[in-house]
């Protein structure tokens, strides 16, 4: 019997993970609610099984996945991004099960998901910090604390859940009297949001770009890096495109960020995949954030300039292996540009199209291109989930050359049916400063123009639009 | 013998015009369209010409005016300004001709003095020649828009609408004329506007040589319809008689009822050793040769009447509106009354209103009255709010006598003689708030308007909204030939159509399959430019009405006698006379729906109280949709 996999996730990581896993000649074992019934990883999985009816509810249930996968055979789990991939009591519950647990060990997610002992592990390790507090004292003694520490490094200054993440829990205060109004405020909702009030103070790093490592592990401790990636634009510190390598890094500064990466990376003992986060300054200080213990979804775009399937060497790694090659064997060639294409009106707050039936599926090809989706022309999209449709990569030579092949290939992109961010990425790929690769956290913030689109507006859309009521409706309505 | 062109001056032109040894032709394209083809000819069809109508070398083509306007935006979607503005790049020295009503404009009612005077200032910028005519050929009228037209700098064409019987005599129109030049002065164009092609080539010879006679230096323009079939005689006539300036268009479209063929006046008067002043025949040739496969698009807009109608002389229906009334005989399933209506019942309409001209606005006038008169049986019986403002001279004074006692009687009551001292008398139109307006428009389109954009809304309010509403989501469809814009019982699948663009981009379009979703929507997959696309069309729920079922016309009497006033037949809501809450009177005027320019009152059938209004007013009503709703008093 082959070795079964199983992946404990939905959409378009669950089939990137799969292919790897059909490519290492096992068998792919898929998970799924009822709403993702129809959902091709079901169908592209060797096995799938049903796990509740959700939603997330299921996929977010310990015991059903390593239920499912015991009785399916599996001898490990993928659990992709998301749902319970950082959750360390699922990585414990593998491990416990008999299960491999593909990622780091439940102890490093563990003390790597806790922002403040991560920074306490990265401080001792002298891998340079944006200047914070520890956990702030309960009530009015540790508003004093933070107020003290506003005026140390000035406003603004950020105010986080210590069990936050993901861009949320955080807020941005300009003043101290903001301070002392969402103190509060902060507490009480990190308290119904994570089941934690702690929280922390960090200094704001203004317009800083948004720079990452991945890194790879093995169980010696041997410990490279693939290079960075730029995931400058956001939206509400959600990323939307990631860019590799990070754009206009001079060779010194790159090379010394990555080797400050693997630093960390080791002072945590960390194995398998993972990515080191930094905010990168204006004048070239960068400071740690965090280390996320998981799959990317923007682990292609390193695997597009590297040549390196990270997913596959992930399972490797897990299984025992050891790393074969070296950091000296790792070569970072051209650039690669990711986009989530989402199901999101961009001109309505990015409010999720979810619900709505796809009702033609073109996708781009050719040269450099990559995609990593999971819709078909027919499918209806749950609702219940998150709004990425498909990840549109593009690798080539030169950063010019990838943004041209980038903007064809959106040109290309027919999705109908719900609303999509392709329009506004045209937008974004057209700008001045994209183009120059000239950006940074702020970049959507300061560039309202990027939401001024009107999918309708072709003058041939609107025409083919009248053609096709006349068409419909038998006559011209409008000349009768 | 020299071409007028754009360029010249108005003075030139006319001097031009006065040394002419030969005459200049008019293309009447738009009264073509108008009149054969109920204004539909496109704006693509007309730019297929343009390149050899310019070279044809015409006084001025006549493209605008007339109900043109209102038909271009309400059924041919096309801005008449930009429609000017795209003509005018394409034939850079031919002068451009419009057809003005005076105080009507371009409408079917008079419009304030402001508005007409900001409505000739905008169309002035695009048009040269501007013919303006009365129905009453009341010249106070004009004025206005003579005033403006002069201000601009722009040439006035004013005109004297012809007709036949014995009070059209020679004295009466060179009369008319010195009351026109008596406002005008002599820097005119003057027009015989023969908008029936009413009589004999000698009765037209004759009155071109009374003006011509009284006035030697008056350039005379000379305007007729083909409906008999002897439009060419006239033209021969008049200018054998000293007309300058005559009326034809071109062959491969002239049908009917519109004007004759350019060419057969060329030919017809080239024997009488009279020269065709600029034409060059190769051009009119080509002009008709280019858009001749175009027609066959059109052939639904076409007169149910077919053949020439000699017996114009008997109704005079003007050829402009021969298209509309046969429409309306044929969709009112009337036309086998039409002999007794166009040849027995206008001709005693007319003489008993009066025996002025049958024109926009009076030949609806005459034709509703007429229609009413046939149909319903009792003559005069329910005489519309046009003509009750006609018979209280608010159009303007009758020229030859005022319609007898009964019919005043018929239309306002035994004390009809004092509803006349009372109401009578022209009607004049305070000026509105035209920033008001335009600030009611800028909210309608949620942006500020453009200037000609305000002057389109005020000729047809609701009209233009919707207008500009089609524009924002269809773009500039003129780019679309008649055979896809006017295409009946949709495209084959897998046929393919190519058109440039507004802006010139060329794009290709092909008809994909439609699949009908469970809510009644249908997709259409349509190929845009080799990219696959769906048009998610919504069931068809008809705008604006508010009544599901068709109601017979019993059905919709029976109603009305219990106090639930519906639409006695289609048309838009003109006013609605009551509010909720307000006590009615059988016999009272509850609301006005108007059809075919002409407005018509309803009544409440019963006494009581307005309790629910469900319409409103510019709304589209069927036969039958609700109007309002009227509580009936309990009887005591």
């Amino acid at each position: 019997m082959k070795t079964k996999i199983l992946v404990a996730n939905r959409g378009e990581i669950a089939i990137r993970i799969i292919r790897t896993i059909q490519e290492l000649n096992y068998e792919a074992v898929a998970v799924y609610e009822s709403p993702d019934k129809d959902s091709s990883h079901i169908r592209i999985a060797d096995e799938a099984v049903w796990i509740g009816d959700g939603p997330r509810s299921d996929y977010l249930n310990i015991d059903k996945i390593i239920d499912a996968a015991i009785h399916s055979g599996a001898v490990a789990i993928h659990p992709g991004y998301g749902f319970l991939a950082e959750n360390p009591d699922f990585a414990r519950a593998c491990e416990e099960a008999g299960l491999i647990f593909i990622g780091p060990s439940s102890e490093v997610i563990e003390k790597l998901g806790n922002k403040v002992m991560a920074r306490k592990i990265m401080a001792e390790a002298g891998i340079p910090m944006v200047p914070g507090t520890n956990n702030l004292k309960p009530g009015d003694d540790g508003l004093a604390e933070a107020v003290a520490f506003g005026k140390k490094y000035e406003y603004p200054i950020m105010l986080k859940a210590t069990s936050g993440g993901g861009g949320r829990g955080i807020r941005r205060i300009e003043s101290e009297s903001e301070l002392a109004e969402q103190y509060t405020i902060a507490r009480s909702e990190a308290m119904a949001a994570f089941n934690d009030d702690s929280v922390y103070l960090e200094k704001v790093v203004v317009k800083p770009k948004h720079v990452e490592v991945q890194i790879i592990a093995d169980k010696t401790g041997k410990t490279i890096h693939l290079g960075t990636r730029d995931c400058s634009i956001q939206r509400r510190n959600q990323k939307l495109i990631e860019i590799a390598p990070a754009f206009q890094l001079s060779p010194e500064l790159s090379e010394k960020i990555c080797l400050t990466a693997i630093q960390a990376a080791q002072a945590a003992d960390y194995f398998n995949a993972g990515t080191v986060e930094f905010l990168l300054d204006k004048d070239n200080s960068f400071y740690f954030m965090e280390i996320n213990t998981r799959l990317q979804v923007e682990h292609t775009v390193t695997e597009m300039i590297t040549g390196i399937d990270i997913v596959r060497t992930q399972i490797k790694l897990a299984m025992g292996k050891e790393l074969l090659f070296g950091q000296e064997h790792v070569q970072l060639r051209g650039h690669a540009i990711e986009m989530r294409i989402n199901a999101e009106d961009p001109q309505n707050n990015f409010m999720p199209e979810g619900g709505k039936t796809i009702t033609v599926y073109h996708s781009p090809g050719g040269y450099g291109v990559r995609l990593d989706g999971f819709c078909y022309q027919g499918f209806t999209i749950p609702e219940a989930y998150d709004s990425l449709l498909v990840k549109l990569t593009v690798f080539g030579w030169s950063w010019n050359e990838t943004v041209d092949r980038l903007k064809r290939c959106l040109h290309n992109f027919v999705i109908t049916g719900p609303k999509t961010t392709i329009p506004f990425y045209l937008n974004l790929t057209n700008h001045p400063d994209f183009k120059k690769g000239q950006f940074d956290t702020s970049f959507l913030d300061e560039n309202e123009q990027l939401f001024e689109y009107d999918e309708q507006a072709s003058e041939v859309n609107k025409l083919a639009r009248l053609i096709a009521e006349i068409h419909q409706k038998k006559q011209n309505t409008y000349a009768a | 013998m020299i071409r007028i062109t754009e360029k010249m001056t108005p003075r030139a032109v006319l001097d031009t015009l006065r040394r002419a040894d030969g005459y200049y032709i008019t293309n009447t394209a738009r009264d073509m369209s108008q009149s054969d083809y109920k204004n539909r000819i496109l704006l693509h069809t007309d730019l297929m010409a343009a390149e050899a109508r310019e070279e044809a070398g015409y006084f001025s083509l006549e493209i605008t005016g007339g109900a043109s306007i209102h038909v271009d935006i309400l059924r041919k979607q096309v801005d008449p300004f930009l429609k000017l503005k795209l003509l005018r790049e394409q034939m850079p020295d031919t002068m451009f001709q419009t057809l003005c009503r005076g105080v009507n404009l371009f409408g079917y009612r008079p419009y304030p003095q402001n508005v007409i005077r900001l409505t000739v200032r905008e169309f002035a910028k695009y048009v040269d020649v501007w013919r303006t005519f009365d129905f009453m050929n009341h010249v106070p009228n004009m004025e206005a828009v003579f005033e403006e037209v002069a201000k601009a700098g722009k040439i006035n064409e004013p005109c004297i609408c012809f007709s036949t019987g014995p009070e059209h005599t020679d004295a009466f129109y060179v009369k008319k004329v010195r009351e026109i030049l008596d406002v005008t002065g002599t820097e005119i164009i003057l027009c015989i506007k023969n908008h029936g092609g009413l009589g004999t080539p000698k009765r037209i010879g004759e009155l071109v040589n009374a003006i011509k006679q009284a006035y030697p230096e008056l350039i005379i323009h000379y305007h007729g319809h083909n409906t008999d079939g002897n439009d060419i005689g006239r033209i021969q006539a008049a200018v054998l008689n000293g007309a300058t300036i005559v009326d034809a268009s071109d062959h491969s479209f002239t049908g009917f009822y519109g004007p004759p063929p350019v060419l057969t006046v060329i030919q017809t008067l080239k024997d009488y050793g009279k020269t065709a002043i600029g034409i060059n025949e190769e051009a009119v040739i080509r002009s008709s040769d280019v858009i001749r496969d175009q027609r066959q698009y059109y052939g639904q807009f076409e007169a149910q009447i077919k053949g020439f109608m000699p017996t114009v002389q008997i109704h005079k229906l003007p050829g402009g509106a021969m298209g509309s009334s046969l429409e309306q005989a044929s969709k009112g399933g009337f036309l086998d009354k039409m002999p007794d209506i166009l040849h027995k019942e206008l001709p005693k309409v007319q003489k008993e209103l009066g025996n002025w001209w049958s024109v926009t606005p009076g030949s609806q006038i005459l034709w509703t009255t007429a229609v009413a008169n046939v149909l319903e049986g009792e003559r005069y019986g329910n005489p519309s709010g046009d003509l009750k403002n006609l018979l209280l001279g608010k159009y303007g004074p009758f020229p030859f006598y005022q319609p007898a006692d009964w019919i005043y009687e018929k239309a306002f009551g035994p004390d009809w003689k004092i509803v006349l001292e009372r109401d009578g008398g022209v009607e004049v139109i305070d000026d509105i708030d035209i920033d008001k307006e335009r600030e009611t428009l800028t909210s309608k389109l949620a942006k500020e308007p453009t200037e000609q954009q305000l002057v389109i809304y005020l000729q047809h309010p609701n009209d233009a909204v919707n207008f500009f509403k089609f524009e924002e989501k269809f773009g500039q469809s003129y780019v679309l030939p008649p055979s896809i814009f006017l295409r009946q019982g949709g495209f084959h699948l897998g046929e393919t159509m190519v058109f440039r663009d507004h802006n010139g981009k060329e794009h290709l379009i092909e008809i994909g399959p439609s699949q009908e979703d469970e809510d009644g929507r249908t997709n259409v997959y349509l190929n845009v430019d080799h990219y696959q696309r769906t048009y998610i069309i919504e069931p068809e729920v008809r705008e604006g009405t508010t009544c599901q079922a068709t109601l017979s016309k019993d059905e919709i009497v029976k109603l009305a006698k219990t106090g639930d006033i519906r639409a006695p037949f289609g048309g838009n809501v003109y006013d609605i006379s009551v509010e909720t809450g307000q006590d009615v009177t059988a016999g009272d005027q509850v609301a006005i729906l108007e059809a075919m320019k002409m407005q018509t009152p309803v009544i409440s059938e019963v006494t009581g109280k307005v309790v629910d209004i469900a319409t409103e007013i510019g709304q589209a009503l069927k036969p039958g949709d609700k109007i309002l709703l009227i509580e009936p008093m309990e009887d005591d």
